[in-house]
């Protein structure tokens, strides 16, 4: 009996330092990840595109079957591979052979069939040592090949617009030069400090924020603070942020798809012809998705898949702008009130009471009822409608801020209250704003979607994604694709947004210092 | 016994200026009958007698000149350290003055000390008020004449009700600023009600007889006082469209909202509470991830687009349920609670995750564990009692934006609230129905803020003494 607790006890030691291992490891999280989503995807790919046509008796296309079987190959390849990994972390040798990260060549290719995370798996393995740099030009190259796959969609219709291939190239030669940084990050940056042959790289990598791609531009900037750093001893607190998000697997996903959102829009403009998004094409009437509309046309026979495209950027340029102006309005409030207090802050406060006490989206409808549709007043709506919870969170942290030692010593030296204000208490006091942010730009893209789905958000020829829903919305009976696949963009990039704001949570958490 | 604690009452309320004012408001007779002895009474008792004999001494004169000295002394250093010239007059003017405070301070002491042992008590407001009260005909006189005075120290005795009543009398400001916000903002407005009504081709005599039957031509104090009355008085006239008094339409639309805005806040409570439980209980395991991510892709979901997925799905291809509400038929209740609870229940769930973690590992839940209770009577009573407070404040938050995000929901289900009403009537815009909807939703918002407010001091005993000592 007792022998037989002692094994029970062992092994339930065992696994939980195996579990540890596994959890250590990025091959494995990695990889693990992408077999299971690429598993739960072929299931439903064959159980809603084969299994239900075949009971109703319907034709199965063929573009759908071969993507099918791709899925289905790309998960019992993963699968394979993930069992090899956890044998080989967890017996002897206590790591992944060469043989197995040669395997990792097999599962590049996918990215082709649009499944990311079975490339990240690949790239993850194929390498043994992995720093920040080479992530970060890892996924700067996904995003390039992502927005170039997109855009390749283009080919299947009858024209094409003029830039479509300026577009392409710049974007390939962008991808082309990113596979040089990644020959690059893998000789140079492994180091304390980046070697100077690669200070040239970390300028084409800035450059790279041109073409929307801020996972290069995040890796020129450290090459470049880690370059011109003083004192080697000590890391810059950044990077570690960076560092400390990248660690966190779920949250740089959600980054990838800002990102991939942000390169979009931005390459859209070349790429994509704005003209099939917003111009009557009543042959095309409601047709059904095929490879030419990939995700159909609506009642104009206006094509859903570019208006998404061109919503993405309206989306994010109203998200950005309506959280960037109540961070300032709100953050100066709040600061003032929790630096000054007594009567200036119950003044502040209570003016703030008041806008707080009505619930947003009825503020911002007022508003819109006062001013008109149209984006301009939608976004002064949905600003006004945050300043409160912005300046409450700013006032807080404030408070907390301005009675710790260095803002007295600051004063004891005579510093004037605008200098301790901009110098030391803002700087402090950014991290829960930065979170809040984050989230707020989702929410901010979910509540512009809602309000023009009451048809008071943007003007109604806009492709808005919540416009392109409200179309769709007629025709759910008929046509519910339409109405499908917008909501599936907000879905996705709200929930970048969030897992993103949850990861940086994490990472700026002082207690992880 | 009865008539000391109301003096103890008057005593502590007059002690706090606000409330002193609203003693002389709600009980001017009283208050002016009181003072009116006071002023009389004072200087001519026995306490103000032995101040004056104090203030005559010999030795207290001296005390006062060597106070003027010290003090001289220090104005003189301090000049000094800061390298200021000040006349010698003016010097002696600052001493003196500080020499004088002081020596009041100290007269005053002494007095009170010197009183104190022959047990002769300084007349005070309070203490004229507790003798007058010590006669019944003024005691019931005041009791008719300024009864206002008197509930409100009744409610003051009851600290719970004296909370209450402060944050009403707060949330009225609030709400009138409200008011003011959103009338104000409606008439900057560059949008024409009567051009949108009458039409194009309105001639400008009907649109300003327009103007003049709903008061539009008002100045503008006019108008926002005439707002403040119809709101108060709950007579907000007719509509702009369809010449229907507003307030009757309003009555109608908002129990269905509020019918909603419950059974969802009920749907999100029965899913996010368990789920946030077994999420905390078990963290890192494969149920609280997927939890948590179901509970992110719900904070993610827009509203109107899962009401339209839910209505394809069990409306138009299963046929299970009708797509549109209907007043008394809880069947069609179900898609809307659960579409508006879905968003609400992910936050909860996450915020009861996180605020359970925080306390599973105190000490106290681990004493809980060691003298054996119930591992189900440890997580309820210890750990979610004790991780109860974000939770509710979290629910109360999710109010809100339940009753602001109902137009949303309402316009996909048809429902006949009020969000959609506002909705409807925004784009003339129709002032009245737009403000009343807003106010009136701020209102209940704001109750139901205060009512998790009150909850905390059921919830969390440290907060309930606090507030007995209030």
């Amino acid at each position: 009996m007792a022998k037989n607790a002692q094994t029970k006890n062992e092994s339930l030691y065992l696994k939980k330092v195996n579990k540890r291992k596994l959890g250590g490891s990025l091959e494995f999280t990695t990889s693990r990840l992408a077999f299971q989503v690429t598993g739960v995807l072929a299931l439903l790919l064959v159980l809603w595109q084969v299994l239900l046509p075949l009971v109703k008796g319907e034709e199965i296309s063929t573009v759908i079957g071969i993507i099918t079987a791709i899925y289905g190959l790309e998960f019992l390849v993963q699968f394979i591979i993930v069992k090899k990994i956890e044998k080989e972390i967890t017996g002897t040798a206590g790591e992944i052979s060469n043989i197995t990260r040669k395997m990792g060549i097999l599962l590049l290719p996918s990215v082709v069939t649009g499944n990311f995370l079975v490339f990240i798996a690949g790239a993850m393995l194929l390498k043994k040592e992995k720093n920040l740099e080479y992530q970060l030009a890892v996924y700067s190259l996904l995003v390039n090949i992502f927005v170039i796959l997109i855009s390749l969609f283009n080919l299947f219709k009858d024209t094409i617009v003029y830039t479509f291939w300026t577009g392409i190239g710049f974007y390939a030669l962008y991808a082309v030069l990113n596979l040089v940084v990644i020959a690059a990050v893998s000789k140079y940056t492994f180091g304390k400090k980046p070697d100077k042959k690669f200070l040239p790289f970390a300028v084409i990598c800035l450059l790279g924020i041109a073409l929307g791609n801020v996972f290069s531009f995040m890796l020129g900037l450290i090459a470049l603070g880690k370059y011109f750093n003083k004192n080697e001893e000590v890391s810059v607190e950044w990077i570690d942020v960076i560092k400390r998000l990248f660690r966190n697997y779920t949250a740089v996903i959600g980054m990838f798809f800002v990102v991939l959102f942000i390169s979009i829009s931005i390459g859209s403009n070349l790429t994509f012809d704005y003209d099939i998004a917003i111009s009557n094409n009543f042959a095309a009437r409601l047709a059904k998705p095929s490879l030419m509309y990939p995700f159909g046309c609506d009642d104009y026979g206006r094509c859903v898949f570019t208006r998404i495209i061109f919503g993405a950027s309206i989306s994010l340029i109203i998200g950005i702008i309506s959280t960037i102006v109540p961070i300032i309005i709100g953050g100066l409030l709040g600061a003032m009130a929790g630096f000054y207090g007594g009567r200036k802050d119950n003044v502040i406060m209570r003016v703030l009471d008041v806008l707080h006490a009505v619930p947003s989206i009825l503020l911002a409808i007022a508003i819109i009822a006062a001013f008109g549709v149209s984006t301009i007043n939608l976004i002064l709506a949905l600003s006004v409608s945050m300043i409160p919870s912005y300046a409450r969170t700013v006032r807080a942290q404030v408070m907390g801020i301005s009675n710790q030692e260095f803002v007295e010593a600051a004063k004891a030296c005579g510093a004037k209250n605008g200098t301790i204000i901009f110098k030391h208490i803002i700087p402090n006091s950014l991290a829960p704003v930065i979170v809040q942010a984050t989230m707020g730009i989702g929410s901010a893209v979910l509540s512009t979607s809602s309000l023009s789905y009451l048809g008071i958000g943007v003007e109604a020829h806009v492709p808005e994604w919540g416009n392109v829903l409200k179309a769709g919305s007629t025709f759910l009976e008929t046509n519910p694709y339409i109405a499908i696949f917008p909501g599936i963009a907000i879905i996705i990039i709200v929930l970048a947004f969030n897992f993103f704001g949850d990861g940086l949570r994490d990472a700026l958490d002082p207690k992880l210092k | 016994m009865k008539s000391q604690k109301i003096n103890d009452t008057f005593a502590r309320m007059y002690r706090s200026s606000q409330y002193r004012i609203w003693l002389w408001i709600l009980g001017f007779f009283t208050m002016l009958a009181v003072h009116i002895v006071y002023k009389t009474k004072k200087g001519k008792d026995a306490f103000a007698g032995m101040k004056e004999e104090l203030r005559g001494q010999r030795e207290m004169q001296d005390l006062k000149e060597q106070f003027f000295q010290d003090a001289l002394v220090q104005v003189q250093k301090k000049n000094e350290y800061f390298k200021k010239t000040m006349s010698e007059s003016e010097a002696q003017k600052q001493a003196r003055a500080i020499a004088d405070k002081n020596f009041e301070q100290l007269l005053n002491d002494k007095t009170k000390e010197q009183a104190e042992m022959q047990k002769v008590h300084e007349i005070t407001l309070v203490s004229c008020y507790a003798e007058l009260m010590q006669n019944p005909a003024f005691m019931a006189v005041s009791f008719v004449l300024s009864f206002p005075m008197y509930i409100l120290m009744l409610l003051f005795m009851r600290p719970i009700a004296k909370y209450i009543t402060e944050r009403l009398f707060l949330m009225i400001f609030v709400l009138f600023g409200v008011t003011w916000l959103v009338f104000t903002i409606l008439y900057i407005a560059p949008m024409d009600a009567a051009m949108n009504i009458l039409g194009q081709t309105a001639t400008p005599e009907q649109i300003a007889n327009f103007n003049h039957i709903y008061g539009l031509d008002q100045p503008y104090l006019t108008q926002l006082f005439d707002t403040f009355k119809n709101l108060l008085t709950f007579d907000l006239g007719n509509a702009y469209q369809g010449n229907e008094p507003v307030m009757t339409a309003i009555m109608a639309k908002f129990p269905i909202t509020m019918q909603v805005t419950f059974s969802s806040m009920v749907v999100a409570l029965i899913i996010a509470v368990p789920a946030g439980i077994v999420s905390a209980i078990k963290p890192y395991s494969s149920f609280d991830y997927i939890a948590m991510f179901i509970a992110l892709l719900g904070l993610s979901i827009p509203n109107f687009w899962l009401g339209l997925m839910l209505i394809l799905e069990f409306s138009i291809n299963m046929g299970w349920v009708p797509a549109t509400f209907q007043p008394g038929n809880w069947v069609t209740l179900i898609m809307p609670a659960i579409v508006v609870g879905t968003g609400m229940s992910a936050s909860i769930a996450r915020m009861t995750r996180s605020s359970m973690l925080e306390v599973k590992n105190s000490d106290y839940v681990l004493t809980a564990r060691a003298k054996g209770l119930a591992e189900k009577k440890v997580v309820l009573k210890h750990i979610l009692g004790n991780a109860l407070i974000p939770i509710v404040t979290m629910i109360g938050m999710s109010f809100g934006n339940l009753m602001g995000g109902a137009a949303v929901t309402e316009k996909v289900f048809n429902i006949n609230g009020i969000g959609s009403y506002i909705v409807d009537k925004q784009f003339i815009p129709d002032i009245p129905v737009v403000l009343a909807g807003v106010v009136y939703i701020s209102f209940v918002v704001s109750l139901m803020n205060l009512i998790v407010d009150i909850l905390y001091a059921f919830i969390d005993p440290r907060i309930k003494s606090k507030m007995k000592n209030y």
